[in-house]
């Protein structure tokens, strides 16, 4: 290879670089610089995991976005203007959300933001809003540290969060704190930030309630861990009581199943498994329920269980939702079906767009969710809602199994409060 | 001869065109091409390794990483956006000169596999040194910081067209370090070792310290394009260090063709736009993407660089394809 | 303490059995066809969701559903190499390991597409349902089968590879293709009978996980680097070496949860440096 050929090719190569740069630059300013006003529809971007094992999760997100989107418009918009919806794959990968955000917003024209499955990702583009300075609702990213640390700490005024995050899982305390046959706990937890922190504030929960307690064994389950018996059967090497386990979707499936098989039931006196009433998990351990394979031992919360409250509101959600999807929603559904009207309603307040003034608007503003009344904290821009712990069983009334026995703890009590202590983020 | 100074004239376009274009495009279009530069520097090092050494390496993503960490550990305590890239540069090439002494004593499929199983325990580090790196959130916070000699001169990096200029700047120095180099006897030799490697020992050459400087270079340009990171996200993660991120250099060079200079450049191109256009439409983009690499390799094996050369000036004109044919 | 360290162990056999049928047809198809399979964790996520298709959904009996798979995905490997791979045999390293990688992402969508995106995840048999006690804790019997079974395969593959004209025919075209050739061997049929016996190893190993692991998009992705893992430690193409690999990796991941859970990614990826660079042939080169 010749010198002189290297650098012909530089410069064919450059050329056509050009061109595709070129045709790129056509196509993408094509879609932007559209004012977004007067008649415009209202335009609002989400992104969630659509591919890969939480696949599902992305896909009820944009489900209940889209069917919240298709009530209202139906109902003639807001402020008279229609709302359109461009849903995008996260990956779970930050990079890839924060580009998705900046997508949303400087290209297609976003005027709103919801979604984001990942803890990571929601770290990721917390930071960025202001520099795009538009609203982003979250839906599913459980970290405590988006609102402690960026709305309450930082002032980053453009986080919202729909969705209850890793606070819902102290609630295990609180529902086993009377059960004094449960002296030793063990913990099979996510090998990342989620399961630390549960795992510490379930901990410092129950240790203020019951000192007498014991946590004897914890094991740590990377991100994509297909087989759980080592985990299992390392925490049952010191006969504990109790098991608190973190692992969602069909990783907690999986746990569940092969904890049957290494007859973990027989042994313990409960097992709380954190987003257990999420409806995928549900499903997935159908059969066993229906069986008594978990002797009622099996407790769970989530962000949202499709069988509380019995309100009006809920039961036109579910029925609305299915009736759209024929599936049954779950939280990552509910939140985002709720951020769509948290923008509504914002926005009608507010009677802008304006992103600092939709802000203020929803600042202390309670709305009326399928979850029930939902509380935005002016502070760090958390929604208070409460979602109660129960035992996983089968009724009649569902094809899937529910939570029932509810422990119902108002969220005011379980969630931690500002001004915020830090909580341990290691193992 | 009359392609090559219409080539220039091109170059020089395409140059100007980028130095204008915050002015007239929106704002998402000037953070396009810094990821696309971004993914170029890293691409032109990773080729330094694949089309000139003949060496694949499957853990570039590792030195990606590392610069990026280490800029963003930097900037955290110093605001200097020159010294945090610095920084950058100076951890990728450090740890690709203590890895590459380990790697370069092997060949093919070896030195591929040994390079993975470095980069995915920088990943793991990553993941599991929560004191230094955070864990899986990553560092968050990184500020854009300034540009200039303190007492002297500032300028401000916070606007993203600041910020374009000076990863414009950046790589376009890159990129003609990189075109000297590989004009320079050290690639000759290179190329020579990748033709045939005992040829080039018998010939007396330290072939090992030549592999290990083009490893230590391609370390470096792919720490320079991840400490430019940080700065634009504000956040490093662990995901930058995982394979999945080593295979896009590897996409990237091959699309656009390892045999010539500019190859991984408009593999970058083509790359980050071709997936910005697909994730706009469909939620099923891993298949359309799947789909296109497996036609690339079954049907444009040279890359679209030599594709274009033959093809399409090939029937523009006789005169400009002739001689191109190799590259 | 020595209790815990055998439960633990069996646990860890039964660990090394997915990861050993996974990786047999990736070291096969390197030894064989010099080809390194990327997408070979697909045909292992294929293989899975076929068994769920026909014993989860349709109801077929267990068995029947884990055959009516392996020859699904046979079919389909059949395919791949017929069409695509064979297509890339003289060319270098990094088009295959590309064209290979273009596969996964195909798998994994057309999946989605398919089957939706809900991690799911069928009955286990009634047969194999129960456990034994061992050392005084409930072992389930799947295990116990899993690791038989494993053994088994391993013997058969052994017995295929060393005591039959065909394993010869087959080890003679790995080693020297050209003069193969020349006697008289029809070396693109071996080629890809070896290529679908790799894909219905990759999805035995799938379909036999359906009742205790879960079928979703991705999982074959999510095995395929600890796969690489088990082919180097055993030496790329060795077939012994990978068996062993595999209940290395197995064994040191059930123990390394037990004792000393904060680096076990870490290890793995050591243990793979460290052979590559003492004895790159792997542990077991003759």
């Amino acid at each position: 290879m010749a010198r002189g050929i290297t650098r012909r090719s530089l410069i064919k190569g450059t050329v056509a670089g050009g061109v595709v740069l070129g045709t790129g630059l056509g196509r993408v300013s094509m879609g932007y610089g559209k004012p977004a006003k007067g008649k415009e529809p209202i335009r609002i971007g989400g992104q969630g995991a659509t591919s890969g094992a939480h696949a599902d999760y992305g896909w009820q997100m944009m489900a209940g976005a889209t069917l919240a989107i298709e009530e209202i418009n139906a109902k003639g918009g807001v402020l008279g203007r229609k709302l359109e919806l461009k849903f995008m794959d996260e990956e779970l990968k930050p990079a890839t959300a924060v580009k998705n955000a900046r997508y949303l917003v400087t290209d297609w024209g976003a005027d709103f933001l919801f979604g984001v499955d990942s803890s990571g990702s929601a770290m990721a583009v917390g930071p960025v809003l202001p520099e795009l300075n538009k609203l982003c609702f979250f839906c599913h990213a459980a970290t405590h540290r988006l609102t402690e640390e960026l709305v309450a700490e930082k002032g980053i005024k453009q986080i919202f969060r729909m969705v209850a995050p890793v606070y819902q899982d102290a609630l295990a305390a609180w529902a086993f704190k009377d059960a004094s046959n449960i002296k030793r706990w063990a913990g099979i937890n996510c090998d990342y930030e989620y399961g630390y922190v549960a795992w510490n504030l379930f901990k410092q929960t129950m240790k203020k309630f019951r000192p007498d307690v014991e946590f004897v064994a914890a094991a740590w389950a990377p991100f994509w861990t297909m087989d759980f018996s080592s985990h299992i059967s390392a925490v049952m090497a010191e006969k504990p009581d109790g098991i608190f386990a973190t692992p969602w979707a069909g990783e907690g499936v999986m746990l569940l199943r092969q904890a049957l098989l290494l007859g973990v039931f027989d042994k313990i006196q409960v097992w709380w498994q954190a987003m257990g009433g999420s409806v995928d998990l549900l499903e997935g351990i159908s059969r066993e329920v229906e069986g008594n394979k978990f002797q009622g031992k099996l407790w769970a919360t989530a962000r949202y269980i499709h069988n509380y409250p019995d309100t009006p509101e809920n039961k036109k959600f579910v029925e609305a939702f299915r009736k759209r999807w024929g599936k049954f929603p779950n939280y990552s559904a509910e939140s985002s079906y709720s951020s769509i009207y948290a923008i509504k309603a914002g926005v009608e307040k507010a009677q802008s767009l304006e992103t600092a003034k939709v802000a203020a608007a929803l600042e202390g503003m309670e709305l009326k969710t399928p979850a029930g009344p939902r509380l935005i904290r002016k502070e760090d821009h958390q929604a208070l809602y409460t979602v109660p712990a129960g035992k996983v069983m089968k009724t009649p009334d569902y094809p899937i199994p529910v939570l029932g026995d509810l422990k119902v703890v108002p969220a005011k009590d379980y969630f931690r409060n500002p001004p915020f202590e830090p909580v341990a983020a290691t193992k | 001869m009359p392609g090559e100074r219409m080539g220039k004239l091109l170059v020089g376009a395409l140059l100007l065109f980028l130095v204008l274009l915050p002015l007239f495009s929106g704002r998402y279009l000037p953070y396009v091409v810094v990821q696309i530069l971004v993914l170029a520097l890293f691409a032109m090092g990773f080729n330094l390794l694949l089309g000139y050494t003949g060496l694949l390496s499957f853990g570039q993503a590792g030195f990606f990483a590392i610069g990026a960490y280490a800029c963003a550990k930097l900037l955290l305590v110093v605001p200097s956006l020159p010294l945090g890239v610095a920084a950058g540069v100076l951890a990728g090439s450090l740890a690709a000169a203590f890895l590459g002494v380990l790697c370069v004593r092997h060949t093919r499929i070896y030195f591929s596999m040994l390079t993975l199983s470095f980069g995915m325990m920088i990943y793991s580090l990553a993941w599991k040194w929560r004191e230094v790196t955070g864990g899986d959130d990553g560092l968050v916070g990184i500020p854009r910081a300034p540009v200039g000699i303190p007492g002297l001169f500032e300028i401000s990096m916070g606007p993203m067209t600041h910020y374009y200029y000076f990863v414009l700047a950046v790589s376009v120095g890159a990129i003609l370090l990189l075109r000297r180099l590989v004009r320079s006897p050290f690639v000759l030799i290179l190329k020579g070792i990748r033709d045939s490697e005992n040829r080039a020992c018998f010939s007396g050459i330290p072939v090992r310290k030549y592999k290990l400087t083009a490893f230590v270079l391609a370390g470096a340009y792919a720490a320079l394009a991840g400490s430019l990171v940080p700065p634009l996200e504000s956040t490093v993660t662990p995901p930058l260090a995982h394979w999945t991120h080593s295979a896009e250099p590897v996409l990237v060079t091959l699309l656009g063709g390892i045999y010539s200079f500019s190859g991984p450049m408009v593999g970058a191109a083509c790359f980050y736009l071709l997936k910005d256009f697909i994730v706009r439409f469909t939620q099923y983009w891993l298949i359309c993407f799947g789909s296109i690499i497996v036609i690339l390799v079954l049907l444009f094996r040279g890359g679209l660089v030599i594709f274009f050369q033959e093809k399409v000036l090939g029937f523009l004109g006789a005169k400009t394809a002739r001689g191109a044919g190799r590259g | 303490m020595l209790e815990k360290l055998v439960f633990q162990g069996l646990i860890g056999l039964n660990l090394a059995m997915y990861l050993w049928l996974l990786s047999a047809g990736l070291t096969l198809v390197f030894g064989v066809l010099g080809v390194l399979n990327f997408a070979h964790g697909s045909l292992f996520m294929l293989g899975a969701y076929l068994a769920f298709t026909f014993y989860g959904k349709l109801g077929l009996s267990f068995g029947v559903s884990v055959l009516f798979s392996l020859a699904g995905v046979g079919l389909i490997g059949a395919i791949l190499e017929r069409f695509f791979f064979r297509r890339i045999y003289n060319l270098e390293v990094p088009y295959q390991l590309i064209l290979t990688f273009g596969f996964i992402l195909i798998f994994d969508d057309l999946v989605k597409m398919v089957w939706g995106g809900v991690a799911m995840i069928p009955p286990m048999p009634a047969f194999l349902d129960g456990s034994l006690l061992v050392m005084g804790r409930p072992f389930p019997v799947y295990n116990l089968f899993i690791i038989l079974f494993g053994i088994a395969v391993a013997l058969f593959l052994w017995f295929a590879l060393e005591r039959t004209w065909w394993g010869r025919t087959v080890r003679a075209s790995a080693f020297d293709r050209e003069m193969a050739s020349a006697i008289g061997v029809d070396i693109p049929r071996i080629f890809t009978l070896v290529f679908v016996l790799a894909a219905m190893l990759a999805a035995l190993g799938g379909a036999l996980g359906t009742p205790v692991r879960v079928v979703a998009p991705g999982i074959g992705t999510a095995m395929i680097i600890q796969a690489f893992v088990i082919t180097v430690i055993g030496g790329l193409g060795n077939l012994k070496g990978a068996f062993v690999g595999a209940l290395i990796v197995g064994v040191l991941t059930a123990y390394g949860i037990l004792l000393f859970p904060v680096f076990e990614l870490f290890i793995i990826f050591v243990v793979m440096g460290a052979v590559l660079m003492l004895k790159p042939e792997g542990l077991f080169a003759k």
